[in-house]
């Protein structure tokens, strides 16, 4: 079947402190394109609209099936997972920039790591070791619990409820969204609840769940559906009761 | 151990909350209704309201402790807060981002308008003992103009923006609300309280001007 060209527009850059600059590409249609796809096959060739052969594009991408994360930008001005993201859904041009907020190592690939510093920061791990074990017998667990605990085990770090939250980037100290999710998560979990009291104070400090502003725009990007501002009102209730703990005791 | 309040990054955060409620909020919602007798009259106003207000105990103090330092940290802090704002409202026009916008907006609209409504009455009446005796008649020539009208309705709608949607985020920031179902049947919750308190303080200016 012959298609129509694919017209891509994407926003360039060739170091991190370079300036940006936008390209203009129309690759051969196929109609079950994704956008992962469609920049192999611009890889295969890279020449631009006016026929000049440029460096091919960069970008992250690994589970082509919305687990990895790896592959989130902004597509037609949405921050989302590009290997989701079918290209006879999308508007054209296609508009792809990397995702906001993160600083941009070269064209669409982003430096994520402050998602990793923010899951350090809240303690996102359950410890099954100690100087007694911890783990004897199975942990039990309600159905009910189990499943609201289930909906935010999905998180895959992809960023794109960071690059939309307007209190979370290079101006602020916020964790952003996913880490306070996983926060929720572990402090919810049989044997993660031993070290809730941590993870409380951890959000309770410097860049922690109150710089939070409610603009609840998280929750209607994350391409997950994690109920994030669900977690976050979870959380204003656990530090709430932290901070009576800690000023009327006990502790 | 007590991370929390040797740090007293979420404290203040949350005294910046607390104050914006009690009393600041509070305060709004009786000023307001004190400000609808205007409705009775020159002199219901000026011996039932405005005399009964100036006779209380105390006063000066509670004007200082119980208004003028609590609202000065909220809206201090509230400036603090507001600079962490980088909304893209173009790109995400989703009714709650609105609104967060539009609450650090409408508090430096509010903070405006405070300086130039506590200017005009409460610190004129220093100067000017006239201004305090007979307080209906010093309002109804301010806001028989036009502009002033205006403002002071931009004023009073800002306010009661503020503080209806305030307690929506207040809500959430605490862990009173928190399913989607939870904050959206509080949000119309305030939604109702600030109609109720827009229309309570339009009643109260309009109460000058018969
Ligand atoms: C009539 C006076 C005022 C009242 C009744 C009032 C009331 C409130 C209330 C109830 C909240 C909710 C607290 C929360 O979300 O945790 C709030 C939040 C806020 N106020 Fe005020 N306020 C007033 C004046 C101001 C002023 C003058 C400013 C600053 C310029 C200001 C800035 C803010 C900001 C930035 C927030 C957002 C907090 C957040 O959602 O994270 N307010 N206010
Ligand atoms: S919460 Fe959703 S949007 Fe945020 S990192 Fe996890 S999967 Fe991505
Ligand atoms: S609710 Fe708004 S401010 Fe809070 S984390 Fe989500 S996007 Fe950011
Ligand atoms: S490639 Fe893994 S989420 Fe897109």
């Amino acid at each position: 079947m012959i298609e129509q060209p694919i017209r891509l527009h994407i926003r360039r850059q060739d170091r991190p402190d370079s300036a940006s600059y936008w390209q203009e590409f129309a690759i051969p249609g196929h109609p079950d394109h994704n956008i992962v796809s469609l920049l192999m096959a611009l890889r295969e060739n890279p020449v631009t609209i006016s026929g000049q052969r440029v460096d091919p594009v960069i970008w992250e991408h690994n589970c082509m099936e919305e687990v990895c994360g790896a592959c989130a930008m902004l597509i037609n001005g949405v921050p989302r997972p590009s290997c989701s993201a079918l290209v006879a859904e999308l508007e054209q041009p296609i508009r792809l920039e990397p995702l906001p907020r993160f600083p941009i190592v070269r064209d669409l690939l982003v430096d994520r790591s402050r998602i990793d510093q923010g899951l350090k920061q809240v303690k996102a791990w359950i410890k099954i070791d100690g100087v007694w074990d911890i783990h004897e017998g199975a942990p039990r667990i309600g159905p009910g619990e189990w499943a609201a605990n289930y909906l935010y085990s999905r998180c895959m770090s992809c960023g794109c409820c960071m690059a939309a939250c307007p209190q979370f980037g290079p101006h602020s100290a916020f964790l952003g969204p996913a880490p306070l999710a996983q926060a929720r998560l572990m402090n919810a979990h049989p044997t993660g609840r031993y070290d809730k009291t941590q993870r409380l104070h951890a959000i309770m400090a410097e860049g922690g769940l109150s710089d939070c502003g409610n603009a609840q725009n998280c929750v209607r990007v994350c391409p997950k559906e994690i109920p994030l501002t669900t977690a976050i009102g979870e959380l204003g209730r656990q530090t709430t009761v932290q901070m009576l703990k800690d000023i009327f005791g006990p502790r | 151990m007590s991370a929390s309040i040797d740090n007293p990054h979420f404290l203040l955060r949350r005294l910046h909350s607390l104050l914006g409620l009690l009393p600041v909020g509070a305060f709004l919602i009786f000023h307001l209704w004190e400000n609808s007798q205007s409705r009775f009259g020159a002199e219901h106003y000026n011996e039932h309201v405005v005399a009964a207000l100036k006779g209380m105990n105390y006063l000066p103090l509670m004007e200082i402790f119980v208004i003028a330092l609590p609202l000065l940290f909220h809206a201090g802090y509230g400036l603090v807060i507001t600079a962490q704002m980088r909304a893209e409202l173009a790109r995400y026009s989703y009714t709650r981002n609105r609104l967060y916008w539009m609450q650090r907006v409408s508090g430096i609209g509010i903070l405006l308008f405070l300086l130039l409504h506590v200017g005009m009455t409460r610190i004129a009446g220093f100067w000017d003992p006239s201004v305090g005796d007979d307080l209906f008649a010093h309002m109804q020539a301010m806001l028989i103009q036009p502009w002033m009208l205006g403002l002071y309705l931009v004023g009073l709608l800002l306010s009661v923006f503020h503080l209806a949607n305030g307690l929506a985020s207040m809500a959430i920031v605490w862990g009173l609300t928190t399913s989607v179902r939870g904050q959206t049947l509080f949000g119309w919750v305030c939604v109702l309280i600030g109609v109720l308190l827009a229309a309570m303080g339009i009643h109260g200016l309009m109460g000058f001007l018969s």
